[in-house]
């Protein structure tokens, strides 16, 4: 925020003051005239404007809120005009008729702990004391202003003794919680922002910053404050801050999963399910929304449990959970609603029969853009189910003949590769199978190939140990092509679970391919499958032979750090 | 005539010596330049690469204040090959080059000194113990610096005169276990680390752990007066010191030897004996986690804690005393501090002539020290791992790949390295 803003808002608060104030006997202009002094810089007018204002505020019993404005307005001219000491005076001008001013003091422990008065400091704590035995006020501040002042020992050592004093901690909770977090005393800081954000649940922003910091080996003593019964929302929901900050969403989730009986615990749950969309955690973000879903029953939330469930790469979740959530919408909403992540569903399982048959039953409430956002997902649906013709179809009636990536993979699928290539490589969508396929496009210059492109269209049906085979045997009739569909064939089989067959791709590349840009790929598997089985010489052999044979590859840096691993020169991650 | 067919014959010859370098190019360099400056990529493995050369018989050079302390080796695949392997940085140079570097050498506080022998190193520390525990033994497992283990009962036996260099990290050599027991007495390492030593010190007949450990620090001053090199850190300095100057004085609390702390002990400690501290007060408080005021930062006693900051390396001359020049050579000059058992030495319990080779600006407390005993040599680095500053136990273990360039593990490999150093005669 910046400083005119700033001031801005202080002026608005003053007149405010000022005016609806019953036993207000100034004009709104002595503060306006300071204000005006202040923005231009004019600190001496300011000043002297503001100490017309305080001492008649202080002659007047009711004028707190005055008194309070004109102090910050004199500590922020006296410090732009590099006098921060000569606030100190006139506050304990102030001080003298009024000893407990909690905006009195605080600038006064401000000014003192700038110009390193410590002594002075201890005295005006102990007159604030005196003043209000029972407050834990002083207390707080005084610990704030050590805190400030890099002296987290002597905060702690002024905290123990305000517990002693007063006889409770709660008071100073969140300042406890902030001086055991400096002092890394992870359990501490974790059980005093607990019970901080229990009382002042605004807090809970400052706790999360704060046990954010906590290194790994401590953070379960962090987990076991906060999951500690009896079982409270805010405990909760910073636990669930602190594991998504810590990169693990699912156990966020689980924090907050388990409380079921809160009244607010459904906000906390649409809350937790955006910031887990906002970082792709999608399983996590279907759990959550299937989760509200369950107990509020909104449609809203079910649908969104669906998508989460389609991004996360679960169509048969999707369908499961656009049952339930469309179980009371009429045809009309269904189809406003639901029906583009229900085709897309269908079409990733390979459905499309069924997919059309939707779309045009639900045809009469589609409109143009509506019909035109169905096409793509249609496609796919039949490319999926390995109707190439009726692809071609839907794409000739969705008027989607002029989008290249649609096309481009309809002539990849019939083998002409010119056209692909062509098309493909204009597609504004970038997805891994269009990556795939340009790498092996780029390493052919054969125009035609029926038998690439059947390879394609069975990776497309999802059969991928099939595919898997298929690439591998084009090795021979697209030599110039050879070294990047063995890497694809090893890369879908060892996808598919068949490492053996992997291995024995990435060896023809190794042996027949060594100079390709896909062997140092080879080695790195081939060591990486060595080391599994066992075999560290063989591994390490590979290991060397990839960084010493390939060494301007992005892979060495990994290889070196697998081999360092392997030799047992570097822990193993945990 | 006949002069003129030995002229030919001799002609001839010279030819038959010099023809395969003088006629046929060479494809390599004559030496490799191994750069410990900022152009450097893993400074960790480079003191593995000069500690393989010296292993494998070869000529190693240490230039000493020139580019970050580099090193010079000959041109042979095998170091191209591990360098290549380890992701070390070299820069191949022809003997002109290298004339050029023993110019500039000569002109400035600088100095090559010559590597002859890999020393024998061995580390104080239980076998069973994973490497991750100790920034010494994790720097020499990362650079690939072969080294044994050695513990109590190789001490006793005299084991430690087959080694050069013998490295100590945070065992308490008072015997009392760091002072642990309040904390973790129930926790099962702890236990079982006490048996351990309980049942080491039977094995010697000796009564109680503390006897053992003193008797096993002295077998350690033993060695250092008989000319080996010592290289200890962390809470290893400081209980080692205190171990030797009580070797009979009971300053061991009676949770570790059941009798109480001598109450005389302060003035009965023999300070003549120890390396590098004299008049340290001990801290005789079971209650209390700390062995002495030797150490500046106090980590373990909140009260006493003190924040860390920075520490700065001291410069040396390379010509007139290359053993702290050595000792001190990095890439940088200032380097944040770390926490240890004992992080810092109290500059006020320094013996006189202790050299410091490192601390910080306006603290009452050094961090690095070295010094001579006997016919060998010492030096104590404060803290535990300088890639975490704030290590506790069961904190997860350092992975060095992760601080190839480590200016503060560079500090360890260089006490690693200088005993291979070819002596010269002291000047001054």
């Amino acid at each position: 925020m910046t400083r005119g803003v700033v001031r801005v808002g202080w002026a608005l608060l003053a007149a405010a003051t000022v005016l609806l104030s019953p036993a207000s006997s100034f004009a709104q202009d002595p503060i306006s005239d300071a204000l005006a002094h202040e923005d231009a810089r004019r600190w001496p007018e300011a000043a002297a404007a503001y100490r017309v204002i305080l001492s008649r505020a202080l002659d007047s019993a009711e004028q707190g809120d005055l008194i309070a404005l004109t102090l910050l307005g004199l500590e922020r001219v006296w410090h732009e005009a590099a006098q921060r000491d000569s606030i100190l005076p006139v506050v304990e001008e102030v001080l003298a008729r009024r000893p407990s001013d909690p905006v009195a003091r605080s600038i006064q422990f401000r000014s003192l702990s700038v110009a390193a008065r410590e002594g002075d400091l201890r005295e005006a704590f102990m007159a604030w004391r005196r003043a209000t035995p029972s407050d834990a006020a002083p207390w707080r501040e005084y610990v704030r202003t050590l805190m400030t002042m890099g002296r987290p020992l002597a905060a702690d050592s002024a905290l123990a003794e305000a517990t002693r004093v007063l006889g409770r901690q709660r008071d100073l909770a969140g300042e406890a919680a902030q001086i055991a977090a400096a002092l890394e005393r992870w359990s501490d800081a974790a059980t005093a922002w607990r019970t901080a954000t229990e009382v002042t649940p605004w807090m809970e922003t400052a706790a999360a910053y704060s046990l954010q910091r906590a290194p790994t080996a401590s953070r379960d003593s962090v987990r076991t404050v906060l999951l500690a019964e009896p079982v409270t929302i805010e405990s909760r929901r910073l636990l669930s801050s602190l594991e998504v900050g810590w990169g693990d969403p699912r156990r966020g989730w689980a924090a907050l999963a388990s409380v079921r009986t809160h009244d607010s615990i459904t906000v906390a749950w649409q809350e937790f399910g955006e910031r887990a969309e906002s970082m792709n955690a999608w399983a996590v973000a279907q759990e959550v929304w299937t989760a509200v879903f369950e107990r509020t029953g909104e449609q809203t939330a079910g649908v969104r449990a669906a998508q989460a469930a389609l991004t996360s790469g679960d169509p048969e979740g999707t369908l499961a959970l656009l049952e339930r959530a469309s179980g009371t919408m009429s045809a009309e909403q269904r189809a406003q609603r639901v029906l583009i992540t229900e085709v897309k569903a269908l079409g990733e399982l390979g459905r499309a029969e069924e997919a059309a048959r939707k779309v045009a039953q639900a045809e009469r409430w589609l409109d143009a853009d509506a019909r035109a956002e169905l096409a793509r997902p249609l496609v796919t649906a039949w490319l999926r189910a390995g109707d190439v013709e009726k692809a071609r179809t839907a794409a000739e009636q969705a008027g989607a003949l002029d989008d290249d990536a649609t096309i481009g993979w309809l002539a990849l699928y019939d083998g002409d590769l010119v056209e692909a290539r062509r098309r493909l490589v204009r597609a504004t969508t970038r997805d891994a199978a269009l990556t795939d396929a340009l790498a092996v496009l780029a390493r052919t210059r054969v125009l035609r190939h029926p038998g690439l492109g059947e390879a394609f269209l069975t990776l497309a049906r999802r059969d991928t140990a099939a595919a898997s085979a298929r690439f591998a045997a084009l090795a021979d009739s697209l030599s110039d092509a050879a070294p990047v569909l063995l890497a694809t064939a090893a890369r879908l089989a060892s996808g598919s679970g068949d490492s053996k067959r992997a291995v024995r791709y990435w060896e023809q590349v190794v042996a027949q391919h060594a100079s390709a840009a896909e062997a140092p790929e080879a080695l790195l598997e081939l060591a990486r499958a060595l080391a599994r089985a066992g075999d560290t010489a063989g591994a390490t052999a590979h290991y060397e032979s990839l960084i010493i044979d390939h060494s301007g590859s992005a892979m060495v840096p990994q290889a070196r750090r697998e081999l360092e691993r392997l030799r047992g020169r570097v822990p193993e991650v945990r | 005539m006949r002069r003129l067919h030995r002229l030919l014959w001799c002609a001839l010859a010279v030819l038959a010596v010099h023809a395969p370098s003088a006629l046929v190019p060479s494809a390599q360099a004559q030496s490799l330049l191994v750069p410990m400056d900022d152009a450097q990529r893993n400074h960790l493995k480079a003191y593995g690469l000069a500690f393989q050369a010296i292993k494998t018989s070869q000529r190693a050079e240490w230039l000493l204040n020139y580019r970050g302390g580099a090193f010079l080796l000959p041109d042979v695949p095998d170091l191209r090959r591990k360098a290549s392997l380890d992701g070390i940085s070299l820069e191949p140079v022809t003997d002109a080059v290298v004339a050029g570097i023993r110019a500039e050498l000569a002109g400035g506080n600088m100095d090559a000194v010559v590597l002859e022998r890999a020393p024998r190193i061995a580390i104080y520390r239980p076998v069973d113990q994973p490497p991750w525990d100790d920034a010494v033994t994790l720097a020499l497992t990362y650079a690939g610096i072969d080294f044994a283990s050695i513990w109590d009962d190789d001490v006793m036996r005299g084991d430690l005169s087959k080694y050069d260099w013998v490295h100590l990290h945070h065992e308490d050599f008072t015997g009392q276990f760091n002072k642990l027991y309040l904390a973790y007495r129930d926790a099962p390492w702890f236990i079982a680390q006490r048996q351990r030593d309980e049942a080491m010190a039977r094995q010697f007949n000796l009564p109680h752990v503390p006897a053992l450990k003193k008797a096993v620090a002295d077998g350690i001053r033993t060695f250092v007066e008989n000319g080996g090199f010592l290289f200890a850190m962390c809470g290893a300095t400081e209980s080692l010191d205190l171990a030797l100057a009580a070797f009979n004085v009971d300053m061991a609390g009676p949770f570790s030897d059941g009798t109480p702390v001598d109450p005389d002990a302060d003035a009965r400690m023999d300070w003549a004996r120890s390396f590098a501290f004299r008049g340290a007060r001990i801290e005789s408080s079971p209650y209390v986690n700390a062995l002495s005021d030797i150490d500046g930062h106090q980590v373990n006693v909140p009260a006493r804690r003190q924040p860390l900051g920075t520490f700065a390396l001291f410069d040396f001359s390379a010509k007139l005393d290359p053993v702290a020049a050595m000792l001190v050579q990095n890439h940088r000059t200032v380097l944040s501090d770390f926490f240890g058992v004992t992080t810092s030495f109290n500059k006020a319990v320094l013996k006189p002539g202790v050299t410091v080779l490192a601390s910080e600006e306006g603290a009452p407390w050094v961090k690095y020290i070295h010094g001579d005993y006997g016919q060998g040599s010492w030096t104590f680095l404060g803290g535990h791992d300088p890639e975490d500053a704030q290590h506790a136990i069961g904190s997860a273990p350092t992975d060095l790949s992760l601080h190839p360039s480590s200016a503060g593990y560079r500090l360890i490999l260089n006490n690693v390295l200088f005993p291979a150093a070819k002596k010269k005669p002291r000047k001054t």
